[in-house]
């Protein structure tokens, strides 16, 4: 599965900013496909010929992801860290907040279930509600590394 | 199946978490809020494998000629009797994973076969009770360090593999009365032989050689009381890194129960605490990991007056043993609340197997003891089909509570039959 990693190694990474973002949020949009290569404005320079062609060789190589978080079933623990951590449970939910299990009635973005994290509410996420808020607590505290942000 | 049960409490590990919430789904059960290891045990799986389900033991049987012959109970606990009745030198092995009626009733079995009762992890709680009894270590219960602990250290041990939301629901990231910001108010550290994912949270991670555990003790204690220079690589990190906490706490795992030094390293970290205590609070806690281990040492201590193992072989009262069981004297066992073979060295398994010591188990799963078993009776879930008492790691007694038809007796009564047959 294609990461936004792998696309920043043919960004300039030098979050000059002339997008408007850093080149790890670009990297994120680009695999959202919110944004295209080309909207890369130092790419265009002739030092950078051909990393437009090969970032949309990349994209073209891999599905369409959808926007948000995915699981990787195989490597979560159901330990709740991404639950306690979320800035929406944190804001929504007393319970988390307090490192409890959310109840059953909460509105919640992700819950544990059976021993794995499973997504509910994606809708929710403060990533998704707000294009200047790039919250990914959830992922950055996850021990296994079983959370993507896409 | 009646339900949903909220706020049911989880018997998965000795964290006893109990903001579990059961519903119906697809026939079977469907459990929120709780982690995998929890999750095997209400849904029936191996523990570190989610998708494999674990076999339950059905029937009891006897095994003749090597071969398993599916008997009536009260033909196996004949059997087992008179398998225990015979043997000079019987041990009552593990305890620690089942509830709190079924330590007592094993205790009485123990007393009435004159055998030698083993908790599996008497090297870990053994010498922390020991040391809480000499080194006057000040206790708090999870909730407390919850709302106060500003600085955690786990020394040989890995919440994560042990206890999986040990860091959510009480030391790391749950927010407290005077935590309020979660992880942002608090300082992690951990010692370990690898590194684990913990080192992704701390302020400070120490890797430390095999054995030498003790060393890096004693050289934070000195450094801490100004005694002496560091000689130990991370006893200064580590050192400034307790000094600066106002609450703290330290989780001792089975890192520090390996070897014959388990009772020093114990003794070594309560001198630690005492250093530090004059101008701070800070505590210790074992990181047991089998749902009822506290329970079994508070059965020892109130009963018996100690937390070593007590050995009935020359009669009641017993004689007290720190050091762990030789096997090679072992002549019969009866086993429950653990697996034994999964837990014992291959060298030792083989040894049983060639002297063909005879094997009484009891228990719910198809485990590897069991595979070896000359006599196995199967028990209920406790806290899932049967109810049962067990104590969490800090030793707060809760009562589990059943949720499923149990499909076998619950293990106490299978114990207290075995007495009322043996007597």
């Amino acid at each position: 599965m294609l990461t936004a990693p792998e696309l920043l190694e043919f960004l300039p990474q030098t979050d000059c900013g002339q997008c408007g973002m850093t080149c790890a949020d670009f990297a994120g949009l680009l695999l959202a496909r919110d944004l295209s290569p080309a909207d890369c404005p130092v790419l265009h320079e002739p030092e950078y010929a051909g990393f437009i062609e090969a970032l949309e060789e990349l994209l073209a190589t891999a599905p369409a992801a959808g926007r948000g978080m995915a699981i990787d079933p195989a490597r979560c623990i159901g330990c709740g860290i991404c639950v306690a951590m979320c800035e929406h449970h944190l804001a929504q939910v007393p319970e988390a907040r307090a490192g409890r299990g959310p109840g059953l009635g909460d509105r919640v973005i992700f819950r544990v279930v059976n021993g794995q994290v499973v997504v509910v509410n994606q809708e929710l996420c403060v990533r998704l509600l707000q294009a200047a808020e790039k919250c990914s607590k959830c992922a950055e505290h996850c021990p296994t590394e079983a959370i993507t942000l896409r | 199946m009646p339900g949903p049960w909220e706020s049911h409490i989880c018997p998965g590990c000795a964290c006893l978490c109990d903001d579990l919430d059961l519903v119906e789904a697809d026939g079977g059960l469907q459990a929120h809020n709780v982690c995998a290891w929890g999750s095997a045990k209400f849904l029936g799986s191996k523990k570190f494998h989610p998708g494999q389900p674990r076999r339950r033991l059905t029937a009891p049987f006897v095994r003749r000629r090597g071969r398993r012959e599916e008997v009536s109970p009260e033909a196996a606990l004949a059997q087992a009797a008179e398998l225990l009745a015979r043997a000079r030198r019987p041990v009552v092995f593990g305890l620690t994973a089942c509830g709190s009626r079924a330590q007592e009733a094993a205790l009485a079995v123990a007393r009435h076969l004159r055998a030698r009762l083993e908790p599996a992890d008497l090297n870990l709680m053994a010498p922390y009770y020991q040391a809480l009894l000499t080194a006057e270590i000040h206790h708090a219960s999870l909730e407390v360090l919850r709302d106060e602990a500003d600085t955690v250290l786990y020394w040989g041990a890995n919440p994560l593999h042990s206890c999986p939301r040990h860091l959510t629901r009480y030391t790391v990231f749950a927010r407290g009365r005077f935590t309020e910001r979660g992880v942002e108010d608090r300082r992690l550290a951990a010692v370990d032989l690898h590194r684990t994912e913990l080192a992704r949270f701390c302020q400070v991670f120490v890797r430390v050689a095999p054995g030498a555990d003790l060393e890096l003790i004693r050289a934070v204690q000195g450094v801490l009381s100004g005694a002496s220079r560091a000689t130990v690589t991370g006893a200064v990190r580590l050192a400034e890194f307790l000094r600066h906490g106002e609450v703290g706490v330290i989780f001792a795992g089975r890192g520090l129960a390996v070897g014959a030094e388990a009772l020093a390293r114990f003794a070594a970290l309560g001198d630690l605490i005492r250093v530090l205590r004059p101008a701070r609070r800070f505590f210790l806690l074992p990181l047991a990991s089998d749902f009822n281990s506290a329970g079994l040492y508070h059965l020892l201590l109130t009963r018996l007056g100690s937390p070593w193992a007590p050995d009935f072989g020359e009669g009641d009262p017993p004689v007290f043993r720190s050091q762990p069981v030789r096997w090679e004297e072992v002549d019969a066992l009866l086993v429950t609340g653990a697996d034994l073979f999964w837990l014992l060295p291959e060298e030792t398994r083989r040894d049983l197997t060639r002297r063909q010591v005879p094997v009484v188990a009891v228990g719910p799963w198809e485990d590897r003891t069991v595979a070896r078993a000359a006599v196995a009776l199967p028990a209920a879930l406790e806290g899932i089909e049967v109810e049962e008492v067990a104590y969490r790691q800090d030793g707060i007694p809760v009562c589990l509570r059943p949720v499923l038809p149990p499909p076998a007796p619950a293990a106490h009564q299978v114990l207290t039959q075995l007495l009322e047959i043996s007597s």
